[in-house]
């Protein structure tokens, strides 16, 4: 996990290109840039960088601003934010005003009071200049120059603000991936670790609806295909199963489209979600339940043919094993040979080859969840890809790989646990 | 049949005429019916490629009639939302999958991005696996180790990252292509000689002091070129699923040449006046891979025949 860490990041970090052009358009200018960058703490070296993204980044920016770095959940946004716990036990920030440096004391409510920042604060560097490092009202820690704010480009919604009365160096505070906090989202604004959660919940629904479809299914018309090799039930299912494994899962989706939401208008063509509708009251109720049956179809078929075409082959290697001749032979009914004898066999391969084939299904999760506007994992990280948002597809591809891990861990236990050949002492 | 293709083989061998040889094992494809059709469906596609490189019906990318028009005596497939023959852009479309690449600066090379693009795979993979499995000890666990994170990534995530590393084009493509496909070919290749490293003739080589490389790509690598070869012909297909799913998603073989996944991207917003263009684009992907495993199954049969 640790090296997919690095790989990814320094995938991202060298793949990305100059994200601020993404962010800022192709019409922003050199200053606009260099000046976002800054504030983005895109400065520092990438292996600074990488250890942040990964471990946080406030327990050595403590030492620096000299005081303990809190977050306190704010109750307006609701969202954690940063701050300093002062000698007094307050909670400080701190923001300059035509030169001069205040304090702002958070109340109970998340709002604060402005009161000008004593004198003591300020240390001398090297030079002999007067700076000090406090955190600003955007979760960054940043080093402020006595008597000299910079000017800054802020970002608004209606453009760019030249803005004075800046610090001169900005580095956001993280706590880092493992502690939980993936950073924010360049696209959006806002901490990944507030959108991920609800994402992800709507994905796994998803995916375990379609696995819970899939798998008897898959198992089912596999151990048939098995039992007839070579008549025509074996044709029909193998080819079928082919077939659907090699339609690429655009293509499905677009044909179910088609035929069930537009010829016959069954069913919903897209998946629209209610601002803040959580997956549970989705499911409630099937009148927006139904949104998700294509999906779930569309990943179905997809799944379908490789898992019953897996199945079939285990399941005709155990049919021509000796000790099924034997338990036939021996004069045993064969539905009792099928299901004692060879179904369980049969399922080893597949059983374990499915937990692997998870890394498969969240590809055509990115696809199903694009073509039926699903706001999922899926989309999230192929919209954060194409904007270069890298905060979100480095913990987006986080949970993905982690998930990848976790299966295939169960797949080895439940390899264990089906043969009985294999004991690990 | 089979103590006959082994006595030729034999014979071949002595007469020096490694591509006789391998003319004729090209040939037990035929023995197997499935692998006949795949091949069949293959060339099929490789031929209207090869054709539309000298004649399609139409130009591929001229607006030249109605739009949306379904299927008729002009157009055959009938026409797309700018009113272009999908006929001809069908068979366009196959020419940078299958039989050319285009590189920066205008210059096409023969054999296309999925063949490259698999092509890269094999020998990276290759590389890696036969190292990995011939030398084991430390250099194995670092190699597996590598590729493990590789293969950790769902495929598509290292799609989106290489081309959001690379921006658009053909080679940006292959270079995708190899990098997902690199890891999987690594296993095989991995396996297959940790197998035939304790061969005689392996340790023969290595007694006459051959040196690792001799011995890796000499010995071991002819050795085991049938299930690689298999795995390859897979791999094409992932390929081409691959290429459709980027183009789908708009990132990925760039415009001029239209491509048969972004041809369904396209058509997708007008499916209620033309379900066509759709329709044959999905179809092209579908039968193409189908073909592509339909005859890599053929091949396997016949080959793990042989070596039984």
């Amino acid at each position: 996990m640790l090296l997919v860490s690095l790989l990814l990041f320094f995938m991202v970090e060298y793949g990305r290109g100059d994200v601020t052009i993404k962010i800022l358009g192709i019409e922003s200018t050199q200053a606009q840039r260099d000046s976002y960058r800054n504030q983005l703490g895109l400065n520092q070296s990438p292996l600074v960088r990488y250890f942040t993204w990964l471990a946080g980044n406030d327990w050595w920016l403590k030492d620096r601003v000299g005081r303990p770095l809190v977050t306190v959940y704010n109750p307006q946004t609701k969202e954690p934010e940063w701050w300093v716990r002062g000698n007094a036990g307050e909670l400080l920030r701190w923001q300059m005003d035509g030169g001069d440096l205040f304090e702002l004391v958070r109340q109970e409510d998340g709002s604060s009071i402005q009161r000008p920042a004593p004198d003591d604060i300020w240390t001398t560097d090297a030079n002999g200049i007067p700076e000090f490092w406090g955190l600003n009202n955007n979760n960054s820690a940043v080093r402020w120059i006595r008597g000299e704010g910079a000017t800054i480009q802020v970002r608004t919604k209606a453009g760019f603000r030249e803005e004075g009365d800046s610090p001169v160096e900005f580095i956001p505070l993280s706590k880092g991936l493992i502690r939980g906090d993936p950073g924010e989202s360049l696209r959006t604004g806002r901490p990944v670790s507030a959108s991920l959660p609800g994402r992800i919940q709507k994905t796994g629904v998803l995916a375990m609806l379609a696995f819970i479809v899939v798998m008897p299914l898959a198992l089912l018309f596999g151990v048939i295909a098995g039992i007839n090799e070579g008549r025509w039930t074996d044709r029909i299912i193998s080819i079928t199963g082919l077939a659907l494994t090699a339609t690429p899962e655009f293509v499905t989706g677009v044909v179910l489209i088609l035929v069930f939401g537009i010829w016959l208008k069954w069913l919903p063509a897209v998946s629209v979600f209610f601002s803040d509708q959580s997956i549970l009251e989705l499911l409630s109720s099937w009148d927006s339940a139904k949104i998700l049956v294509l999906p779930v179809i569309t990943l179905t078929a997809v799944e379908l043919g490789y898992v019953a075409r897996m199945t079939r082959t285990s399941m005709v290697e155990v049919m021509n094993s000796s000790y099924v001749r034997t338990a036939i032979i021996k004069g045993m009914p064969y539905s009792r040979v099928v299901l004692r004898h060879a179904v369980r066999n049969a399922l080893i391969a597949p059983i374990t080859v499915i937990m692997l084939h998870v890394n498969w299904l969240v590809g055509g999760i990115v696809i199903v969840e694009v073509v039926f506007g699903y706001p999922g994992l899926g989309t999230y990280i192929y919209d954060s890809a194409i904007f270069g948002d890298f905060n979100a597809i480095e913990a987006a591809a986080m949970v993905t790989v982690a998930i990848a891990v976790i299966t295939r861990i169960i797949g080895d236990v439940a390899y264990v646990l089906l043969n009985p050949r294999i004991r690990y002492a | 049949m089979a103590v006959a293709e082994q006595t030729t083989s034999v014979a071949a061998v002595g007469s020096t005429s490694a591509w006789r040889r391998y003319g004729q094992n090209a040939l037990i494809i035929l023995d197997s019916r499935v692998g006949t059709i795949g091949l069949a469906i293959v060339l099929f596609w490789f031929f209207l490629a090869l054709l539309s490189m000298v004649w399609t019906p139409y130009p591929p990318n001229a607006s030249q009639f109605e739009q949306n028009l379904w299927p008729n005596a002009t157009n055959w497939l009938g026409t797309d939302h700018l009113g272009r023959d999908l006929l001809s852009r069908l068979m366009t479309g196959a020419q940078v999958i299958l039989i050319k690449t285009r590189l920066p600066g205008g210059i096409a090379i023969p054999g296309g991005v999925a063949i490259w693009g698999v092509f890269g795979s094999l020998v990276l993979g290759v590389a890696m696996g036969l190292t990995a499995g011939y030398y084991g000890g430390w250099t194995d666990q670092i190699i597996m180790q590598i590729l493990d994170a590789l293969i950790a990534f769902p495929r598509i995530i290292l799609y989106l990252v290489v081309i959001a590393a690379l921006g658009q084009g053909d080679w940006v493509v292959i270079i995708a292509i190899t990098v997902t496909g690199a890891p999987g070919v690594a296993r095989l290749a991995r396996s297959l000689a940790l197998d035939i490293k304790n061969r005689d003739y392996v340790l023969a080589a290595q007694t006459r002091g051959e040196s690792a490389f001799y011995i890796m790509f000499r010995e071991i690598l002819p050795n085991a070129r049938g299930p690689l070869l298999v795995d390859a012909m897979l791999r094409i297909g992932y390929a081409i699923f691959a290429i459709a799913t980027l183009g789908f998603l708009g990132i990925g073989l760039p415009p001029p040449d239209p491509d048969w996944g972004n041809m369904v991207n396209e058509a997708r917003s007008y499916i209620f006046n033309n379900p066509y263009a759709v329709l044959w684009p999905s179809l092209a992907i579908a039968t193409l891979v189908i073909g592509l495993n339909l005859f890599a199954d053929g091949l396997n049969e016949e080959t793990s025949r042989y070596q039984r």
